[in-house]
């Protein structure tokens, strides 16, 4: 199978798609889950293997590359994968709205693209890809209308800064070393003055950075993602922002290499040292936000920031156990992220759009299996034990705390705390609680919501269970590196310095918990009462009223909530109010009246032949 | 090999399950000691387990059973991972990280079964555990942290053969700081006064609790027994040698745990932000200071 059908595929299914919605709308819904599947399988059957091709095109001498290794193996699959239960997750979500043709097309197309940027060979195709995946991006946020075009706009100014940015250093690096091939471009820049190593990884790390939503670039997200549709924000927030991930591995992996990386600046002052900090930030300030946010989707987005921070700490941080525990963590966001945002789809597709956490409460009774998929994604979110989240968090904590990095530790284990705090804030004020009497007739999730949320929830548990498999793959990108593998089994990791064995713990849960439920089952059994019978100082409970969730944390964001104003988004709207200005003063010179510019010609006449006449300066 | 991990598995459980209710007797009964009061006899939290067990209950739902059940497996679960001499049997298969992140399986357990109930009550009681918690996680992380990076090793069973070697972490001077500190949230750990916040039966009449009866009650207060055990245990290894042997073990507890008596037994309460800015103030910076010696000193 060849790199290029695959592509034909992605981007060919994306443009019939929208011709066949113009006949049938049954017919294209079919055929979108049909390419995305496809896409899938033929991207998995890549496993293992290692090729390259060129499709020379002639377009300003470059070369068309495209490649395939476990790097992008391990990145195209998570994206088809993802991107396939997004739009099955759409079927429903989707049916009632206008423009449905365009809505499956542009997914299909985000999709295409990203698959395209992880295969592509050389950085102008990967430009070309990351382009069509920025536009086509804009215009599926923008979908909604209303408070969705300000949000896009916000996404798009800065994405195409950040591209214009890296299209800067990526003509440097052709002036310098007259290629865009990675192959080929790795391993020159061993020589480079480290100046201009970082001059590069500035100019990369701001396009990147705005893409992975990264602490200060982070503003578009939170508006992006909670206006988009809940589908497309399981896509922007599972895999769209590891684009950017993917583009910081490539820096540093391949075109960098990892030892050039390590021995930029020395101490606190390196490189790598000042990125892990700034991916601390992105930990701890979007955390504490979270907290405060009641709308569900704007929870879950500042959530997404602050996961992304683990992973570029992770990355950035350098050692095999810690970019094992990034790039693991980017797998487990991708999966538990995108189906919290699909379980609020949910929510909002059968309460007729209410992602207000304030209203919400008590569905647990209505919508149980999108309840337990809520449960264990936050449960992969904070980490529990046994879920994905878990093992990827600790590889990064072990190696922090081994290799005397104590503060680093202490800001990410910080941020997960936090992390506990918003995320039963999000299953309480839906699931728990009373439920009001408006949605006392709200019917469970529609299958094709709940068939992605099931499986996403079972590959929560099952790869922390076996992390092994992932992990496998991780070590042998690692290798592909030129870095140390991980000493790893398939139930996790057997070190030295330290190990776990998620089978033991596993077992220990499960006959532990078998055996309190016995003791729970013969004792004598319980009568189950419905919510209005409960204790309430001896008055009957109030309907409706009887509930505590708006303002639930609200001692602690009382105390909080001085100290998190967005100023970095402040700033950039202050920016953007001061371009504007500026474009109004100059407007009032360009009026675009003729009459005007004469005189702007005449005066301008006048002056020369007074500097003339005075000076005779010519 | 087997037979001998099971067994000390059962071990463990009993003995911890012992020696948490009889600190809650214990408490139960200094109280009202110090209250000039007479008291129940020692064994009252076992009557009153064997007595709820009898009786019928309600309960909310699905979710309210399994959160109970999972918060006490949960608790359980801990048990394995903390040595106790030289008892740890799931040593070789994680650290101290585990231990931690295995700690919150129990109040969120407890939290989905109290979310059910319905019960605003509970909802406020929940709340002020999680944000209590959020208080004293952030000092004790940064001791964690010092303990971890002074022996530089994220096993307990190697912190605790470090400590028989080197001497009881308080012998080392930033250890001080970070044990002076753990004392400190100790009392918040436990829920006990000055933080008595999350129960305070005279305000939210025992929050998270309220819908409890029955087994239900019963269950939670054997898991608030293993609670009890888990802090103190997690203390006395950490930083008071951990336990040569079982008995001497028991004493360093009993001791740590009447200390915190005295304190509960005559101080008032905090309100939930009085409580979260002390623990931020003076528990955190000790342990700060603690961490940042450490890792200057290397």
């Amino acid at each position: 199978m060849n790199l290029i059908i695959l592509l034909a595929i992605a981007f060919g299914g994306a443009l019939i798609t929208y011709f066949l919605g113009k006949i049938s709308q049954k017919i294209r819904d079919i055929f979108a889950v049909f390419i995305s599947l496809a896409l899938a399988v033929i991207a998995a059957c890549f496993y293992n293997v290692s090729s390259r091709e060129i499709y020379y095109t002639g377009f300003l001498d470059f070369p068309f590359v495209l490649r395939v290794n476990t790097f992008s193996w391990f990145f195209a699959v998570t994206i088809a994968v993802i991107g396939l239960f997004s739009i099955i997750f759409s079927l429903n979500y989707i049916r009632k709205r206008g423009n449905t043709d365009f809505y499956y097309s542009m997914m299909l197309l985000v999709i295409a693209s990203m698959i395209g940027i992880v295969l592509s060979g050389d950085l102008v195709s990967f430009y070309i890809f990351w382009e069509i995946m920025s536009w086509s991006t804009f215009l599926l946020i923008s979908y909604n209308r209303g408070p969705a075009i300000s949000a896009g706009m916000k996404y798009i100014i800065m994405s195409v800064t950040g591209s214009v940015v890296m299209l800067v250093g990526i003509v440097s690096l052709y002036l310098h070393y007259d290629t865009l091939v990675y192959t080929e471009l790795s391993g020159l820049l061993n020589n480079a003055s480290s100046g201009y190593i970082l001059f590069i990884i500035i100019l990369f790390f701001i396009a990147f950075g705005v893409k992975n939503a990264i602490w200060p670039l982070h503003v578009w997200l939170p508006p992006a993602h909670s206006e988009a549709p809940s589908p497309f924000s399981s896509v922007l927030s599972g895999i769209l922002i590891k684009i950017g991930t993917y583009g910081i591995i490539l820096l540093i992996f391949v075109i960098i290499q990892i030892n050039v990386f390590l021995n930029l600046g020395e101490g606190i002052l390196s490189v790598r040292y000042i990125i892990s900090i700034i991916g601390v930030i992105t930990i701890l300030i979007p955390t504490f936000i979270a907290l405060l946010q009641d709308d569900a989707k704007r929870l879950l987005a500042w959530s997404t920031i602050a996961q992304a921070g683990y992973i570029i700490l992770g990355i950035a941080y350098g050692t095999s156990e810690s970019v094992a525990g990034g790039m693991f963590h980017f797998f487990n966001h991708a999966i538990f992220k995108s189906l919290l945002f699909m379980v609020v789809g949910a929510v909002e597709y059968r309460t007729n759009g209410v992602r207000d956490l304030n209203s919400l409460g008590g569905l647990i009774k209505k919508m149980p299996v999108t309840f337990i998929g809520g449960l264990i994604g936050i449960c992969g979110l904070i980490g529990v034990p046994l879920t994905n989240g878990f093992v990827s968090k600790w590889l990064i904590y072990k190696t922090l705390i081994l290799n005397n990095s104590p503060f680093l530790a202490f800001a990410a284990l910080l941020g997960t705390w936090g992390t506990i705090l918003y995320s039963y804030k999000l299953i309480h004020n839906m699931f728990l609680g009373q439920l009001p009497e408006k949605y006392e007739k709200i019917k469970k999730a529609p299958f094709s919501m709940q068939l992605p949320i099931v499986i996403l929830s079972l590959a929560i548990i099952f790869f922390g269970i076996i992390p092994g498999l992932p992990l496998h793959v991780i070590n042998s990108i690692e290798s592909g590196f030129g870095m140390e593998p991980l000493t790893i089994n398939i139930w996790g990791i057997a070190s030295d310095t330290g190990t776990i064995n998620m089978l033991n713990i596993f077992t220990a849960v499960l006959v532990i918990g078998i055996m309190v439920w016995l003791i729970f089952k013969v004792s004598k059994k319980s009568t189950v009462i419905g919510q209005y019978d409960n204790y309430a100082a001896g008055t009957t409970v109030p309907k409706d009223k009887y509930n505590y969730s708006v303002n639930f944390y609200d001692p602690l964001c009382r105390m909080i909530s001085p100290y998190l104003k967005d100023f970095i988004d402040d700033f950039y709207m202050s920016l953007a109010r001061s371009i504007k200005n500026t474009g109004n003063g100059i407007r009032r010179i360009y009026t675009g009246d003729v009459g005007h510019y004469v005189i702007y010609i005449i005066l301008f006449l006048a002056l020369l032949i007074f500097i003339q006449i005075n000076w005779e300066l010519w | 090999m087997v037979m001998n991990t099971i067994l000390e598995i059962i071990i463990i459980i009993l003995l911890a399950a012992i020696i948490g209710l009889f600190f809650l007797g214990l408490s139960r009964k200094i109280m009202a000691r110090i209250h000039w009061r007479y008291g129940p006899p020692i064994a009252q939290p076992v009557i009153d387990i064997i007595k709820l067990f009898n009786q019928t209950s309600m309960s909310h739902g699905k979710l309210f059973n399994f959160g109970i059940i999972f918060s006490l497996s949960g608790s359980v679960v801990v048990l394995l991972f903390l040595p106790l001499g030289e008892m740890c049997p799931l040593s070789s298969s994680g650290g101290l990280l585990v231990i931690l992140y295995c700690m919150l399986i129990a109040p969120l357990g407890l939290a989905l079964s109290g979310g059910e109930a319905a019960n605003p009550i509970t909802s406020i009681g929940i709340s002020r555990k999680f944000l209590l918690a959020f208080g004293y996680e952030l000092p004790l992380l940064l001791i964690l942290l010092t303990v971890m990076t002074h022996f530089n090793t994220i096993s307990i069973v190697d912190i605790v053969n470090m400590q028989l070697q080197t001497g009881w972490s308080f012998q080392h001077l930033p250890l001080l700081l970070s044990g002076i500190a753990y004392i400190l949230i100790l009392p918040a750990i436990l829920d006990l006064r000055p933080f008595e916040l999350i129960q305070a039966p005279q305000e939210i009449s025992s929050g998270p609790m309220i819908e409890y009866g029955g087994k239900f009650l019963a269950l939670a207060t054997i898991q608030h027994a293993f609670n009890v055990f888990i802090s103190l245990s997690l203390f006395t290894n950490l930083f008071l040698g951990g336990a040569e042997n079982p008995g001497y073990f028991f004493l360093k507890m009993l001791i740590v745990f009447i200390i915190l008596l005295f304190v509960n037994a005559v101080t008032p309460r905090f309100r939930i932000e009085q409580a979260i800015k002390f623990l931020w103030r003076w528990p955190a910076l000790l342990a700060f200071a603690g961490l940042i010696i450490v890792s200057v000193t290397g």
